[in-house]
């Protein structure tokens, strides 16, 4: 299957994700008055970090990052942080896997051949530039936080702005946060856009801006001596083009159910999203003891996704300077009401349709653990964050057998008896590691 | 339709139960007379208000996590080495739970004034204390002049000026 | 669409619920001297701001959910 495209949009990053306090600057506040061995009631903070993560047969980046923050007498503070990501490997193209070993092409012209029942890949290499810059100003109870976002891909671009009050009650008791932001993200694809589920018919004109508008309520509250807890909910309306116009669908023929024909996906120009996140944090014993961070998130939106999220933390200190926290996380999703692993010649084209696997069935488990350090002499700290993440889905296609036995061009190459899988596993890794000065 | 209701009733509890807190802290009135108090000291010793009286008293409760009590610590010192000899004596009440963790914080900051142990907080708690750093001046004869909480250098000087009045006769 | 709909009334009125009760006397009021545990930085509700970001990062380009933007609080409530 020939493919003329370059690289796909493979993760929006920087929209919706950073709208909403993401980017707000960390409140300076607990750390005046920490028994840890804090970097002190600086002036300045500095955040250095460098992502390494790579999808076993897929895709790697690498994304290093720098923040500085700054308190002022006043209180206020002022943060920017600057990040860069340079991703290259293979990304699903939508199609299915097929019996017979498989050719894409991008459109540097760079050949891929894909072996008989793995999901076709095609080659990409992007990188992406993003800042953000907050300002964060205590009013008595209440701190005002506003911050704006920018990010660069070669044919991405993404700008935001948000604002988040937080009030402060009880002496911190109780915190009470209100936001809200916006983004527009602008996508002019590679070759110019095409018409949703046709095999290529151009759009005619650029894609309409993806505009998000984002609300953010919650509340946190001290429990006990050793409880603290919150619960926050989260809206999100995405409007505009929200297609990913690399991805592709296959049409298979009814009788040997081989792919016949490959359309583009389309999705809706309207998406709503609701999340609720419910967050307990509990520490054992006394000072020194462990400490256990436990949340779980609910979500939901009118594409018919809906998802459960479990995390837990366990941070076990070793000593005053050294301290581990393994991680562990379940996601279990439920596909959107226009996802389909294929279509089928001679049944009705849907109004919408993708086969992009984010919005299939899909579980992901992670498994991890992050090691904090001081080295002795070295101002600054230190900490190290290794993953696993095994990613999975349901959804075999199953062929005739006599589409299984001829020979072909390709130099036939059947497996499974004429199984594939759709959603085969993932493994990712990733590597993180920050430090942390304060001056 | 249900979601009226629904909203009407949440909203309901919502601010039912955000009144509660507030209600709860309305019972700490302002305190007139200092509480009598006997806790043990450094050494050995017992610190009691029964053996202060007639002096200028200045309750200071701190614990060695709080911030702020670390940065009041040089300025309780200074105030006491100014006034001492006027009748003036600086008690700063430790909350901490473990001696060992006040101890750790004495031993980097000097404290060269009384300083009594009240790991349980029932003397914290017959003050009223609220925040954390609390301080209370307390005249000769017992009555709470006045009361701070937190630990800021821009009223400090404001503070001391009471002190000086306090210890004048 | 209707029964979602429904589904995300009730969840959203479980949700007041669970904000109205966190926020409610139920729980005793902490006392001032009990926050030492809490004055601890990593008690926190998000443990690391970095690993957050990044984990929202990564999740949003392998999964289809997006929120959880986490909340403050705690302390040890020092003026």
């Amino acid at each position: 299957m020939q493919l003329d495209r370059r690289s796909p949009l493979r993760a929006r990053l920087g929209a919706a994700a950073c709208v909403l306090l993401a980017s707000a600057p960390a409140a300076p506040a607990a750390a005046d008055t920490s028994t840890d061995p804090a970097p002190g009631a600086s002036a300045t903070q500095l955040e250095l970090s460098g992502l390494v993560y790579g999808e076993k047969g897929r895709t790697d980046v690498l994304e290093p990052t720098v923040r500085v923050t700054r308190l002022f007498a006043n209180g206020q503070s002022l943060t920017a942080e600057a990040g860069f990501d340079a991703m290259t490997g293979a990304s699903p193209t939508g199609g299915v896997a097929s019996l017979r070993t498989q050719t894409t092409t991008s459109a540097s012209g760079q050949s891929t051949s894909i072996p008989a029942s793995q999901v076709p890949t095609a080659m990409f290499r992007d990188q992406r530039e993003s800042f953000d810059l907050g300002w964060s100003v205590p009013v008595g109870p209440f701190t005002a936080t506003t911050g704006g976002h920018f990010s660069h891909e070669k044919d991405y671009r993404s700008l935001g702005a948000n604002a988040v009050v937080t009030l402060d009650l009880l002496q911190k008791s109780v915190q009470l946060t209100g936001g809200a932001g916006m983004n527009r993200d602008r996508v002019d694809p590679v070759g110019g856009a095409v018409r949703g589920l046709t095999p290529g018919d151009p759009l005619g004109t650029a894609p309409d801006p993806k505009r998000v508008t984002s609300m953010l309520a919650g509340i946190s509250r001290v429990m006990s001596r050793r409880w603290l807890a919150g619960v926050s909910a989260t809206r999100e309306v995405e409007r505009g083009y929200l297609t990913e116009p690399y991805k592709v669908l296959d049409v298979l023929d009814p009788a040997t159910l081989e792919t016949a024909q490959q359309l583009r996906e389309k999705r809706p120009e309207l998406r709503t999203r609701t999340s609720v996140l419910a967050s307990s944090t509990w520490h054992f014993g006394d000072a020194g003891g462990d400490v256990g961070y436990l949340n779980y998130r609910w979500y939901t939106d009118d594409w018919g996704v809906r998802s459960n999220t479990v995390d837990l933390k366990w941070r076990h200190d070793l000593d005053d300077r050294h301290w581990i926290q393994p991680h562990v996380r379940g996601y279990s999703q439920r596909q959107a009401d226009f996802f389909r692993y294929y279509l089928v010649q001679g049944e009705p084209l849907p109004a919408f349709a993708s086969s992009d696997e984010r919005l299939g069935p899909l579980r992901t488990v992670t498994v991890g653990a992050t090691y904090g350090f001081q080295v002795p002499n070295l101002p600054g700290e230190w900490s190290v964050r290794a993953e696993y993440l095994h990613q999975w889905g349901p959804g075999k296609l199953t062929r005739p057998q006599a589409a299984v036995a001829g020979g072909d061009d390709d130099g036939g190459d059947a497996a499974n008896g004429g199984t594939v899988d759709l959603m085969p596993a993932v493994h990712i890794g990733s590597l993180l590691v920050s430090y942390s000065i304060g001056f | 339709m249900k979601l009226p209701r629904i909203r009407a009733g949440a909203i309901a509890a919502l601010v039912v139960a955000l009144s509660s807190p507030a209600a709860v802290h309305a019972r700490t009135a302002p305190l007139h007379q200092a509480p009598a108090f006997s806790l043990p000291g450094r050494g050995g010793g017992v610190i009691a208000s029964d053996s202060l009286r007639g002096k200028v008293v200045y309750v200071d409760f701190w614990a060695s996590w709080c911030g702020p009590c670390r940065r009041s610590f040089p300025w309780l010192a200074e105030l006491q080495r100014k006034y001492g000899d006027r009748g003036f004596q600086v008690v700063a009440v430790n909350l901490d739970k473990t001696r060992d963790a006040a101890d750790a914080f004495l031993a980097k900051l000097p404290a060269p004034f009384a300083v009594a142990f009240d790991p349980d907080g029932r003397t914290a708690e017959a003050f009223h204390v609220s925040a954390m750093p609390s301080s209370f001046l307390v005249g000769r004869d017992g009555a709470v002049i006045e009361s701070h909480t937190g630990f800021d250098p821009k009223r400090a000087a404001i503070i001391e000026k009471r002190v000086a009045e306090a210890c004048a006769p | 669409m209707r029964t979602r709909m429904a589904r995300t009334r009730s969840a959203l009125a479980a949700l007041l619920l669970a904000l109205a009760a966190l926020a409610s006397g139920c729980a005793a009021t902490i006392k001032p001297w009990d926050r030492d545990l809490l004055a601890q930085r990593k008690m926190k509700l998000v443990p690391s701001d970095r690993e957050a970001a990044t984990d929202r990062h990564v999740y949003f380009s392998k999964e289809g959910s997006t929120g959880g933007a986490g909340v403050g609080g705690g302390g040890c409530g020092c003026n």
